[in-house]
């Protein structure tokens, strides 16, 4: 969901790379009607690349499964990446610049200074 | 009552906003346009400028099937805002940025703003502290008009946007210029209390 377009010079900045030092898990109510609509709405491999870049890859596939809304383990496997797992701290950075956003007990700062939109 | 008012502590926050007249007025908004809210079913929501994060938290305790997000300038207000969402026992993730713009374009399906909207000098808008929770610049619009350029990348196509105004923002102008946009635009809400009009603007695509 977040980008670093908005910099001056950055054309796409997205996917920003995760690096995770704190992951936090915790456990969220499933719903595979909720999840299933979300799906669309994701790049399916930026989900795979940072699943993979924080080490939580939870056996997802490089490609989306056909009829994953049948599919109720497939979507409980989502929803704990999606939703269940928490950047704590660590840094997100920019594909194009690599410019550093810390993260901080789980909230990003994205502030750019004025030099840099 | 559908949207409960959250409980929150500002003790450990004191360059927080308490939520006020506003604040209510936002959540009194929501709630009375609830049907139309569940109606176009939201993914997403985000509340820009969220404080102490009353309103996010009320819509995420109500909205279970919805992401919600939070963004704020002030850093101690996302810390509040993650506070108040865990106090509440939902799940807010606030981000420490300037309207949306770290985030990509056009997922919003509902966006909730009370800006600050004060008629102040220019100065203070972009000072830093307190003041800019409230310090609006000239007519009070500096903030919002900034807001309003960006509205167009911002909501997905069934989106819609609460945002809060005072009577010397002009609200009329400001309707006029999202219809230049080509924005739907109703007052759903007024309110006058001692020394404030307050009104909500609905806008949508
Ligand atoms: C009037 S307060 C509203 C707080 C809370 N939403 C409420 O209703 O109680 C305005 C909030 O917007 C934040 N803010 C001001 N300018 C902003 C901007 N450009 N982007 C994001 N947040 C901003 C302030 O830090 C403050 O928390």
């Amino acid at each position: 969901m977040l980008t670093s377009k908005c910099m001056k010079g950055v054309n796409i900045g997205y996917p920003l790379k995760i690096k995770a030092v704190d992951l936090k898990e915790s456990e969220v109510d499933f719903n595979p009607d909720f999840i299933s609509r979300i799906i669309p709405k994701l790049d399916w491999t930026v989900l795979i690349s940072a699943a993979n870049s924080i080490g939580k890859n939870e056996n997802l596939p490089e490609n989306l499964l056909p009829e994953y809304e049948k599919n109720t383990e497939f979507l409980k496997r989502v929803h704990h990446v999606l939703l269940e797992i928490d950047v704590v701290n660590g840094e997100l950075i920019c594909p194009e610049s690599g410019r550093k956003f810390p993260i901080n007990n789980g909230i990003p700062n994205m502030i750019l200074n004025e030099d840099e939109v | 009552m559908l949207l409960q008012t959250p409980v929150y502590n500002l003790k450990q926050f004191p360059n927080v906003y308490t939520p006020s007249e506003d604040s209510f007025l936002l959540l009194d908004t929501l709630e009375a346009d609830m049907n139309n809210i569940i109606q176009i079913n939201p993914d997403f929501i985000v509340e820009i400028g969220s404080g102490s994060g009353v309103i996010i938290t009320a819509l995420a305790a109500f909205l279970k099937n919805t992401r919600c997000f939070a963004t704020d300038i002030n850093p101690e207000a996302c810390i509040a805002t993650t506070t108040t969402s865990i106090l509440n026992n939902t799940c807010v993730e606030a981000c420490n940025m300037t309207f949306l713009t770290c985030f990509k374009e056009n997922v919003f399906d509902i966006i909730v703003f009370n800006p600050p909207y004060v008629v102040t000098d220019s100065e203070e808008v972009f000072g830093n502290g307190v003041a800019r929770a409230w310090a609006g610049g000239i007519d009070g619009c500096e903030v919002i008009n900034q807001f309003l350029k960006s509205l167009p990348n911002l909501m997905s196509s069934k989106g819609i946007c609460y945002l809060l105004l005072i009577k010397e923002n002009n609200p009329q102008k400001i309707i006029n210029i999202l219809y230049g946009m080509k924005f739907n635009v109703n007052i759903v809400k007024q309110r006058k209390i001692p020394c404030e009009h307050l009104y909500v603007l609905k806008i949508y695509k």
